[in-house]
């Protein structure tokens, strides 16, 4: 085990793909048993349980590939083998385990009955597996498409639900103009560097600077990252298709998705357009700040709980922009961090929502939660601490994720765009506080209305964990910080190849 | 007693006991049935007065740095640690938190009836975040402390509190919170400048201090970050709006905190850090006018706004308003005097006002109604509730003899050489202080006894007067022989003083500095 493995073989190659080689196989293995069972709440269960399973093997197989890694993998890989490709695969299979986990219960109660539901889901992860790792444009494309292709399906998932048909309709338009964007970008970055690979481009911008086809073509890789991750003005989707979608895949977009568009959007630019920082921090800073304020001001006027986390989640797209704007290794590494404590917060709030809603939860609001502290206390408890770690309070994970990314904006000497994080950041408290006021200080509308009321087991199980870590990495958060410092840092380092390499 | 304490190595753990007792004392709490709830507080937080008692004999009077320290790694890589430290400004800021508690547990005994475990729980929580915020020396420790203790603060006014508390608890959150972000924001960039000349990245205090002159051009922004997140804190006016709503609509012990610790809290961010760290920008001629100015206007708008109260708890709460310009002219004044005399205010205003939220709190359980007009006479029915708050109303007015007056004398004599127009126009704060005090006692305690229900009200027992005597020996204590409390934060003030103006030390010893000196 201690030989790492060559990449410049064949078989080299393939163990370098091995996570995403397995869960391909796992997902054939449910695929398959799904076909044959595929009618009652056991089967879909059954199909839970595989799904889960195969993530477990899959984050085996990522595991072993990450010790078997060579340390210098070389120049112009389609994939990347680096440990930031390690840590973000494993985010991804973190927050997909958690969607699974919180989907168990929900499809059961809700009636959605078809255990195509999770080979969806895990096709998608694997489209994420390829986004992350992509070293190639066309890679990156390919792994985009995988993913939105099941995901447009997974909105449209409640049959039943015209609200879920328009969730799956408009995110499948708006995907496809975001698609088209992407790829048209491709092209244009294609024509001005004659090659797809993303270290060998950034090595001819690095010498031969930026062309207007190069800078056309950054814009429009740009633009179509912004509609994935639903930053402003490339947000219109994410609002209706949040609401309409089953709420355990609101939670998988709003985490898992947009973890892998970050991860995707950083890799493109620091490994491409590292020399030519200046050109795309201008585009960066002002979509960042037009989520962060459009989001919050928005999100505090909405009447729906789901509505206004929709809302929040464009608000925190801003905030991971700012993370990117730096351009260094700290804002990545802030990003990286941010995206897992956001992930697992969400994946928890967006579950608890589910607890305490009925039928796409479309209608869920502030009165619908008055005085669930007095009857739920742990439910409540639990809602407070995500809430509070999204509002980014000390002592939560989401403190720690908003004070890295203030300290990777003020680094780079600009404290502007630190103020505005933080005014918009005050903004956010006069939408999730009232969620908390309302369950605490409200009574509530009969005794006995959260009779049942309750999380699914294993939606429970992923909640509890989330809180502890949401708690946990809120007080100690050194040990995640080494990891996602490190995989910024490899980062770089396959940056600075780039640039060496020309 | 300072060689048992030395015996038992009392300096060692003290600071990291009073920050870890109450969340310990959270455990049984949350364990033991909701009866028991207040027994275990009311334990734990006599434990913590106690254990900090010995602060006063650890404390070495004579020396002005920061002692009794202990500091450990929290996020090395990013030079953040658990650091604390005491001195002169900080030992009585944490004796008041430590000996205001209990009362606050105590008093709540009966007026809180639901969720007792969630409650008690939270002052606990509370108590931590609030001596944390005295002890801190680490910027980022000390933020996360500031920030912390609101949330109890947030759940006690919204779940407790009055008719109103919906509105006042998201004011107070949301008021704070904007305030404090931003200070974030400016300990950020100040960290970054830090390590831009010394090469590592530290949250020191100390780091922060000694770095501070380098600041350049981004000094009186991070000054007013700073000065923003304190000003709403103490509060100053203009920012003063939460403060009257957040007061009323806290229960009594949230009320009594609010004014005796968190108010403290604004005044000594300015004494620790804001004024310290950016003496040429906070002194410079621009901004004295400016804060003296809100100072001034803060101690008549505050007197002038009581005075037309019909709610007497609000009237209470404009009268801080009042008093806490005092704190604010003294530290802007920066003679030792003055600074001394801000802070025998910050603990005497917690004393004084404390008692007076207390007693309101027992009036308001007996008539529940806190309007001035429902009462009347109530000198006869009550006599010894009567005299007690005659006492602090006293006490708060300035009275020689009571605390009030040596904290006032002080500051009005250490700044009239410094501002004599802006110390003129407050003296006349003392005037209405009197005015509006002693009106609404008169309405309330004297008059005719012409409502039948108030003929029959019980008068204190026995637990209330445990509540509020100690308070009044207290101001009685303060007000009579305040040598042992001015000699511990001589050396603390007098280095305060020497930081801000380093010239101070030469000036000649003018008659108003030697006749400061006489202290009574």
């Amino acid at each position: 085990m201690t030989q790492s493995i060559d990449l410049t073989t064949p078989a080299g190659m393939v163990l370098g793909l091995l996570p995403e080689s397995v869960l391909s196989l796992a997902i054939l293995a449910v695929l398959l048993v799904i076909s044959w069972r595929h009618t009652g709440p056991a089967d879909s269960r059954r199909a839970g349980w595989l799904s889960l399973a195969s993530l477990g093997v899959t984050a085996v197989a990522l595991a072993w590939l990450a010790q078997a890694a060579p340390a210098d993998p070389g120049l112009g890989l389609m994939i990347a083998v680096d440990s930031f490709r390690f840590l973000a695969s494993s985010l991804v299979l973190l927050l997909s385990a958690g969607s699974v986990l919180c989907s168990l219960g929900y499809l059961e109660r809700e009636r959605l009955l078809a255990p195509e539901y999770y080979v969806l889901l895990l096709l998608a992860v694997l489209g994420m597996l390829f986004m992350v790792n992509a070293q190639d444009l066309i890679i990156l494309f390919l792994g985009l498409e995988t993913m939105s292709v099941s995901i447009y399906v997974l909105a449209a998932y409640s049959r039943g639900s015209t609200f879920s048909a328009e969730a799956g309709l408009k995110y499948f338009l708006m995907g496809s103009f975001a698609a088209g964007f992407l790829l048209y970008g491709v092209a244009l970055v294609y024509g001005a560097a004659g090659t797809t690979n993303l270290v060998q481009i950034g090595g001819q911008f690095a010498s031969g600077g930026l062309s207007l086809m190069a800078r056309l073509g950054l814009g429009l890789l740009i633009v179509g990252f912004a509609f994935k991750v639903a930053a402003v003005p490339f947000h219109m989707w994410a609002p209706d298709t949040y609401d309409g979608a089953p709420t355990p895949v609101s939670g998988f977009m709003a985490t898992a998705v947009k973890a892998a568009g970050f991860i995707a959007l950083a890799r493109v630019l620091y490994t491409c357009f590292d020399s030519s920082v200046t050109q795309w921090q201008p585009i960066i800073w002002g979509i960042a700040v037009a989520s962060m304020v459009l989001g919050n001001l928005v999100a505090l006027a909405q009447k729906s709980l789901k509505r206004m986390l929709a809302y929040s989640s464009v608000a925190h797209a801003g905030y991971l922009l700012t993370a990117l704007w730096p351009g260094s290794p700290l804002g990545v590494s802030a990003m990286t961090f941010y995206l897992l404590g956001y992930g697992i917060t969400s994946i928890a709030a967006f579950a608890l929502l589910a607890a305490v809603g009925r039928g796409g939860e479309r209608d869920v609001s502030l009165a619908d939660v008055a005085g669930l502290a007095g009857q739920r206390p742990w439910l409540a408890f639990a809602l407070a601490v995500s809430l509070l770690s999204l509002l980014g309070f000390p002592g939560t994970v989401g403190f720690i994720g908003k004070w890295y990314i203030i300290s990777s904006v003020v680094a780079a000497g600009h404290a502007t765009l630190a103020v505005i994080l933080v005014v918009t950041s005050v903004v956010s408290a006069g939408y999730y506080l009232p969620v908390i006021m309302s369950m605490y200080m409200k009574p509530a509308r009969a005794p006995a209305v959260y009779h049942d009321t309750r999380l699914s087991s294993t939606a429970g199980f992923a909640v509890a964990l989330a809180v502890i870590a949401i708690l946990a990495l809120g007080v100690y958060p050194v040990p995640a910080l080494g990891l996602t410092d490190d995989a910024a840092a490899s980062l770089a380092q396959s940056t600075a190849e780039s640039v060496a390499g020309q | 007693m300072t060689d048992f304490l030395t015996q038992i190595a009392y300096d060692r753990w003290i600071l990291n006991a009073l920050l870890v007792l109450p969340l310990l004392g959270v455990i049984p709490i949350v364990l033991a049935p909701a009866a028991r709830a207040k027994h275990i507080a009311m334990a734990i937080t006599v434990l913590e007065l106690l254990l900090s008692l010995g602060l006063w004999w650890a404390y070495n009077p004579g020396d002005p740095a920061m002692q009794l320290g202990v500091t450990g790694p929290w996020l090395p890589r990013w030079g953040i640690n658990y650091t604390l430290g005491l001195d002169g400004i900080s030992l009585f800021m944490v004796l008041l938190t430590t000996g205001i508690t209990p009362l606050a547990v105590l008093s709540s005994f009966h007026y809180i009836t639901e969720q007792e475990k969630l409650y008690y729980g939270l002052l606990l929580t509370l108590l931590t975040g609030m001596l944390g915020v005295f002890l801190a020396l680490d910027m980022f420790l000390f933020y996360v402390f500031w920030e912390l203790m609101l949330i109890p603060m947030y759940f006690i006014i919204g779940i407790w509190g009055g008719r109103n508390r919906l509105y006042a608890a998201i004011k107070f959150f949301i008021y704070t919170m904007a305030g404090s972000l931003l200070m974030l924001v400016a300990i950020l960039v100040m960290m970054f400048q830090v390590a831009k000349t010394t090469g590592q990245y530290t949250f020191a205090y100390d780091s922060f201090l000694q770095a501070s002159p380098g600041m350049g051009a981004y000094a009186p922004w991070l000054f007013l970050a700073f000065a923003l997140a304190f000003a709403i804190k103490v509060p100053i006016f203009p920012f003063h709006t939460w403060l009257p709503d957040a007061h009323v609509e806290a229960p009594t012990a949230g009320s009594v905190i609010l004014a005796s610790v968190l108010l403290k809290m604004g005044t000594y961010g300015f004494l620790r850090f804001a004024v310290p760290f950016f003496p040429e920008v906070a002194l410079s001629p621009a901004v004295t006018a400016i804060v003296t100015t809100c100072a001034v206007i803060g101690v008549i708008y505050g007197a002038l706004v009581a005075m037309v109260q019909p709610d007497v708890k609000k009237l209470v709460a404009y009268s801080s308003v009042s008093h806490l310009g005092f704190v604010m002219l003294g530290i802007w004044a920066a003679t030792l005097q003055s600074v001394q005399g801000a802070l025998m205010i910050m603990i005497g205003h917690g004393l004084s006002t404390g008692a007076l939220f207390l007693l309101i709190g027992m009036l308001y359980e007996r008539r529940h109604t806190r309007e001035i007009s429902a009462y009347g006479g109530l000198a006869r029915v009550i006599p010894v509730f009567s005299l007690i708050l005659v006492v602090t109303s006293l006490a708060s007015i300035g009275l020689p003899g009571l605390n009030g007056f040596v904290g006032e004398f002080l500051v009005l004599l250490g700044s009239f050489g410094r501002h004599p127009w802006a110390t003129g126009l407050a003296t006349t704060g003392v005037i209405f202080a009197a005015a509006y005090l002693l009106w609404a006692l008169q309405r309330i305690l004297f008059n005719r006894l012409d409502k039948p229900e108030n003929a029959h009200l019980p008068d204190l027992s026995a637990r209330e007067l445990v509540v509020v005597l100690p308070l009044v020996a207290g101001m009685v204590w303060l007000g009579l022989y305040p040598k042992p409390v001015l000699d511990r934060m001589d050396a603390s003030a007098r280095h305060y003083v020497q930081q801000v103006q380093p010239g101070f030390e030469r000036q000649p010893a003018t008659a108003l500095n030697r006749a400061g000196e006489e202290r009574p």
